[in-house]
């Protein structure tokens, strides 16, 4: 009996106690009545003499289905992720187990090719010992499977059985039910601490493992990144050392990215509040928001393809010779065209939130427009347009696709926006995809630097939504 | 209260001369510094918008061509090609076993060269024999007789139709089109096939589905549990440390990078709970989290949006605050859930990093059957073709992207129009 | 009551026949009324009636709102302030504004009064315009108060102060006519007290025009009243005719408080 099918059948199962149970309060609000009403409902012109149902029947038809679905799904859940460690553990007690070989990698895959077998996912074995453990795989499964389905149906029944003998007029089914509901609603809101927690645990305890192999006044501080040397076995100092990484994040994601985007947002705003008719507003401003909704992949390979050559020919022509073809600037631009959108929104929002009196003052000043943009708008939107750059640069500093299509690989310390630098990103990326046991310093490594990235879009995140609330009470 | 001038020069009336030479100057620069900075504006807005106009030119520029591909046509003798079927097996739905082992590469080869000369065998793809058997399948009669079937280019002649060939394949490509050999065609295996490693042969169906059960998985998970806690925070939440705790976490993740989601979805879903690597299954997990926090904060919105009239109107009658929420608030607030949601699922599909780091980086070369196949996505899909040497993967990443681009503007579309259908003013 | 209510100089500023339209609602009909510099005039009406678009009109405020159209005349020392060759920007530094809220702008005292003479040039150095911001802080009451705080924000003053500021911010410009808009209406007591004794000191030198809902305001200070009801200029008068002897029916009910 497979899990899917089992699952149908309690969620049947849960249908059948809903029509069930509900039928079985109707007859209890009819029988309390002198006259069958069509509706059990306590309309006053029909109040009836004998007993009358505390909640509506649809409750009641709610609690018995789920006394009898939610215990048997949970324990569905739990048997399933727990039965691969039962199902080998019986394998194991097998006579075959003994001929396995003592190496724990070959052992391994024999294990993994009969489970493969048994379920059908493979064909033929690729080591014939694999086979011996065939039979005694499918054995288990199906004892453990069988087991299984049994001990949920019977906690459905028994659950169901429980809720039917409840049924009574004054039954509160209905303060019952929603209180599950509400306990349903509190574990989903609970699932973003969760979450939070679950980042916060793994980051810290895989970067953990990595400072007890890395001093980590040398990550925080060295100046020399070579993560190879240190899987080739020539040791842990002098390669993690994660300033160029940092250098280069900020070099492109909070300077170039933002001299583009600063501008070039800000500017695209008080146009489109301040000048624009409402008619081109209502084109413009969807256009700037499709530059936000282009996933960076294609940013990334915008940059890569178009972008990074053509910087490359301009620098080569301006007699730079040492020019990357995977340079700062291309990949900096790209993203700053991205940011765009970001920065224009929140200075829309911002430029739009300070009070128009305070345009009108200064019209009636006989100001100009810009005069009044210039020297009263901006300086009282400032708070909210900080707030937005902050985001803005959190938002650039984490991007990963346009840095790793287009940047470089090379861990430079340079100025230069035409020389190759790496992002910490791009080498989180670098240092995950490939076959490394999990457990090097290199693999460590990039929790560390995923840390790191965490905690600073964390704290440029508090800062940024502080500064933007005190602006927004300050106008309220 | 207010003390007199001391001195009566400093209250006394200057009259402006406006109409002076110098003040007419001045209000000529003025205006002249206003027309400027409005025109910056306006020049920052358009500069943003070329560039978009800039990116998707030059995507469908490149893209556009790996929609079609250039066919060879080349002529079959099957009654004297050294090969022998049986027709009458071909009746059956196992055509293709059969054909299989009847010899077809040689004998394409054998035609090609016939047709086109000494060495034709190699301006056509490698894989020519499938169109020849599908051909046979469809049409088992023509092994009675001579046909003249079009079968796909080798990947150098395709590239030099498309004038981004070798000198040596340019001249190639101009002999067959001499003899009148070529046409162009719609690439119809690049919406069917999965990855390759000829660029020829590749299509973005696996990758497709492999997005399509990413987003399903993504979709069950995080709509019910984001809607739940919306209603939850906006509708019954108590004002304490632990609400505000989950509003902060909320905050926070929606604006965490996606990579650390793939570096959570690592360390707690493949490392500590053993489930299966490059699966849409842990995908789905993972981009769930990134998603949930966009759908509690549109729901938030939505709900927030539903004037508390209806919520007393409802409890003055005696609804209790479950029936309220889910009788009357959560319909009204759902069109504004559902914009949300919508946004939250492209922004999902468009995502990449995350899902390298889960390992659905992987080379695979057929589509994925269920959530727990290795499989991989679009957007990572791309990603790999990009990374490829041979020229070829250039179109064909072009023409995923405007596959990818066209689907979030499906998306975003109908998040717009739902926007506008049910936006009320209340 | 044959009140002589034109004076025989030419009017500082003059509107003939004035409509005011916002997209195709009529919300000024036929107004016509004429404000000079040697007395304040006040606008009374219950609300919506059209004495604030009115006021905004006479220094081109309402250009600022979307689909607003002024037709007829007004006029500026005989120039048509609608007329093309007008410079709006000049216009509204001749006719300045005081709003119903203050509206100091985010900086100091100091720089709130300086803001109109700066954009305007019209100091030639610092010392010009320590000069300009002294004077017009003491035309508007406020030198005393803030003399030893004049780096402070012009926000953290009090709402009374403010709005003397936002005076003090229109006189620095040297204007000629000041319009108000309801300038007492989000003050206290005392506040308006000291705005008003401020407006007296200030009738003279200025034309002034203020709108009020505050009839006992537009007594004290005022020495012509026009009653407005429905966008329409219903009475125009001395302001002591208008209290106590109203010609018009609708006037009467109004003083009286039968609605407003």
């Amino acid at each position: 009996m497979s899990g899917t099918a089992i699952t149908i059948l309690i969620i049947g199962l849960g249908l059948i106690a809903w029509l069930s149970a509900r039928a079985r309060a109707l007859r209890l609000a009819h029988a309390g009545r002198a006259s069958p009403p069509s509706a059990p409902s306590p309309a006053p012109e029909a109040r009836p003499r004998g007993p009358l149902l505390h909640s509506l029947p649809s409750y009641h038809g709610w609690y018995a289905a789920i006394w009898v679905a939610v215990p048997a799904l949970l324990f569905l859940t739990v048997w399933t992720s727990l039965m691969p460690g039962l199902v080998t553990d019986r394998v194991l007690q097998d006579p075959a187990a003994a001929t396995l070989p003592q190496d724990a990698f070959s052992r391994g895959a024999i294990l993994s090719e009969g489970r493969a077998i048994a379920q059908g996912k493979a064909a033929a074995a690729f080591d014939p010992r694999s086979n011996a453990f065939v039979e005694p795989y499918r054995e288990a499964q199906r004892f453990y499977s069988i087991g299984g389905g049994v001990i949920a149906l019977l906690l459905a029944f028994a659950g169901g059985a429980y809720a039917f003998t409840r049924i009574r007029p004054d039954f509160r089914a209905r303060t019952r039910v929603e209180r599950l509901v509400m306990l349903g609603l509190l574990i989903a809101s609970l699932i973003a601490i969760i979450t939070t927690v679950g980042i916060v645990a793994s980051l810290l305890w895989e970067s953990i493992r990595f400072f007890s192999l890395v001093n980590p006044v040398d990550f925080l501080f060295g100046t020399k990144w070579s993560p190879q040397s240190a899987a080739l076995g020539y040791g842990n100092e002098n390669a993690f050392g994660a300033v160029p990484l940092f250098w280069g994040t900020i070099f492109i994601g909070a300077i170039i990215a933002m001299a583009v985007a600063i501008p070039l947002g800000l500017m695209s705003a008080i146009y489109l509040t301040q000048y624009a008719r409402p008619a081109a507003r209502k084109w413009l401003k969807p256009i700037l928001e499709v530059l936000a909704g282009v996933p960076t992949v294609v940013y990334g390979y915008f940059a890569a393809l178009t972008i990074a050559p053509a910087m490359r020919d301009f620098a080569v022509s301006i007699g730079i010779s040492s020019a990357s073809s995977e340079s700062a600037l291309a990949a900096g631009l790209v993203m700053g065209v991205m940011i765009i959108p970001f920065v224009s929104s929140m200075a829309d929002d911002s430029i739009s939130s300070v009070p128009q009196a305070m345009r009108d003052g200064s019209l009636a000043m006989g100001a100009t427009t810009s005069e009044t943009i210039r020297q009263v708008l901006l300086p009282a939107a400032l708070p909210g347009v900080v707030g937005g750059v902050l985001l803005a640069v959190s938002r650039a500093i984490g991007e990963t696709m346009i840095v790793v299509m287009a940047a470089g690989l090379a861990a430079n310390l340079t100025l230069n926006p035409f020389a190759s630098v790496t992002t910490v990103t791009t080498q989180i990326v670098q240092l995950l995809t490939g076959d490394q046991e999990f457990d090097s310093a290199k693999t460590l490594a990039a929790f560390a630097l995923g840390l790191v990235l965490f905690i600073v879009t964390l704290l440029l995140n508090i800062v940024a939504l502080q500064v933007v609330k005190r602006y927004r009470e300050a106008y309220e | 209260m207010t003390s007199p001038p001391p001195d009566e020069t400093l209250t006394r009336r200057i009259p402006t001369d406006w109409k002076g030479q110098a003040m007419q100057r001045r209000i000529a620069a003025r205006y002249r510094a206003e027309r400027r900075f409005r025109l910056i504006g306006l020049a920052s807005i358009l500069l943003s918008a070329g560039f978009l106009a800039f990116l998707l030119v030059s995507m469908l520029g490149n893209g556009l061509s790996g929609f079609t591909r250039t066919e060879i046509a080349v002529k079959f003798d099957f009654p004297r090609a050294p090969m022998v079927v049986d027709p009458a097996m071909l009746e059956g739905g196992n055509a293709d076993q059969v054909l299989a082992g009847a010899n077809l590469p040689v004998v394409t080869a054998q035609a090609a060269n016939a047709a086109l000369g000494e060495g034709g065998d190699a301006l056509i793809s490698s894989n020519a024999w499938l169109t020849v058997r599908d051909a046979i399948r469809d049409d088992p009669s023509i092994l009675q007789r001579e046909a003249v079937l079009s079968l796909p280019a080798s990947a150098d002649i395709d590239l030099a139709a498309k004038s981004q060939g070798t000198a040596q394949a340019e001249a190639a490509y101009a002999r067959l089109k001499q003899g009148g050999h070529v046409s162009r065609a719609i690439n119809m295996p690049f919406l069917t096939a999965s990855d390759a490693t000829d660029p020829t042969q590749v299509g973005i169906w696996g990758a497709f589905k492999g997005s399509l059960l990413t987003m399903l998985v993504t979709l069950l998970l995080s709509f019910p549990v984001g809607v739940l806690a919306a209603l939850y925070l906006e509708e019954y939440a108590p004002r304490n440390r632990w609400t505000d705790m989950i509003e902060v976490s909320i905050n926070n993740l929606a604006a965490v990078p996606s990579i650390i989601f793939g570096l959570l979805g690592l360390a707690v879903f493949l490392n500590m709970m053993h489930l299966p690597r490059s699966a849409p299954l842990v995908g789905g997990l993972t981009m769930a989290l990134m998603t949930m926090p966009v759908i509690v904060i549109a729901g938030r919105n939505a709900i927030k949006a539903v004037p508390p009239s209806i919520r007393d109107a409802a409890l003055g009658i005696g609804a209790s605050p479950v029936q309220v929420v889910f009788h009357h608030v959560l319909p009204l607030a759902l069109p504004g859930i559902m914009t949300g949601t919508i946004i939250g699922m492209a922004r999902a599909l468009g995502e990449t990093a995350p899902l390298l780091m889960i390992g659905m980086r992987a080379f695979i070369a057929s589509p994925p059957g269920g959530v727990t196949d290795p499989a991989t996505v679009l957007p990572v899909q791309i990603f790999l073709w990009s990374d490829e040497i041979s020229k070829g993967f250039v179109e064909k990443t072009s023409a995923a992207i405007i596959v990818l681009l066209l689907f979030l503007l499906g998306m975003n579309s109908i998040a717009i129009y739902l926007r506008n259908k049910f936006e009320k003013r209340w | 009551m044959t009140e002589q209510t034109t004076p025989s100089a030419p009017p500082k500023m003059a509107a003939r026949h004035v409509n005011v339209f916002y997209g195709d609602k009529q919300a000024i009909r036929d107004v016509s009324i004429e404000i000079d510099n040697d007395h304040v005039i006040a606008f009374i009406g219950p609300s919506g009636c059209g004495k604030s678009t009115f006021l905004r009109t006479l220094n081109r405020m309402n250009d600022t709102v979307a689909g607003a159209r002024v037709e007829g005349d007004i006029t500026l020392d005989g120039e048509n302030i609608y007329d093309p060759s007008m410079d709006v920007v000049q216009l509204r530094a001749r006719v300045g504004m005081v709003f119903q809220k203050p509206n100091p702008f985010p900086k100091s005292i100091y720089d709130n009064i300086a803001y109109g003479p700066r954009i305007h040039g019209l100091a030639n150095s610092k010392a010009d315009l320590d000069v300009i911001v002294e004077s017009a802080l003491r035309r508007a009451g406020l030198w005393d108060e803030v003399k030893d705080r004049l780096k402070d924000s012009g926000t953290a003053l009090s709402g009374g102060q403010q709005q003397r500021l936002c005076i003090g911010r229109a006189i620095a410009v040297e204007p000629e006519v000041i319009l108000m808009d309801e300038p007492c209406s989000a003050l206290d007591p005392i506040a308006t007290a000291k705005i008003e004794e401020l407006i007296h000191e200030l009738r003279g030198r200025y034309a002034i025009a203020i709108v009020t809902h505050n009839m006992q305001q537009a007594a004290r200070v005022s020495q012509r009243t026009a009653f407005f009801h429905l966008g329409t200029l219903v009475e125009y008068g001395v302001t002591s005719e208008i209290f106590t002897n109203p010609r018009e029916d609708r006037t009467k009910d109004y003083i009286t408080g039968r609605y407003g």
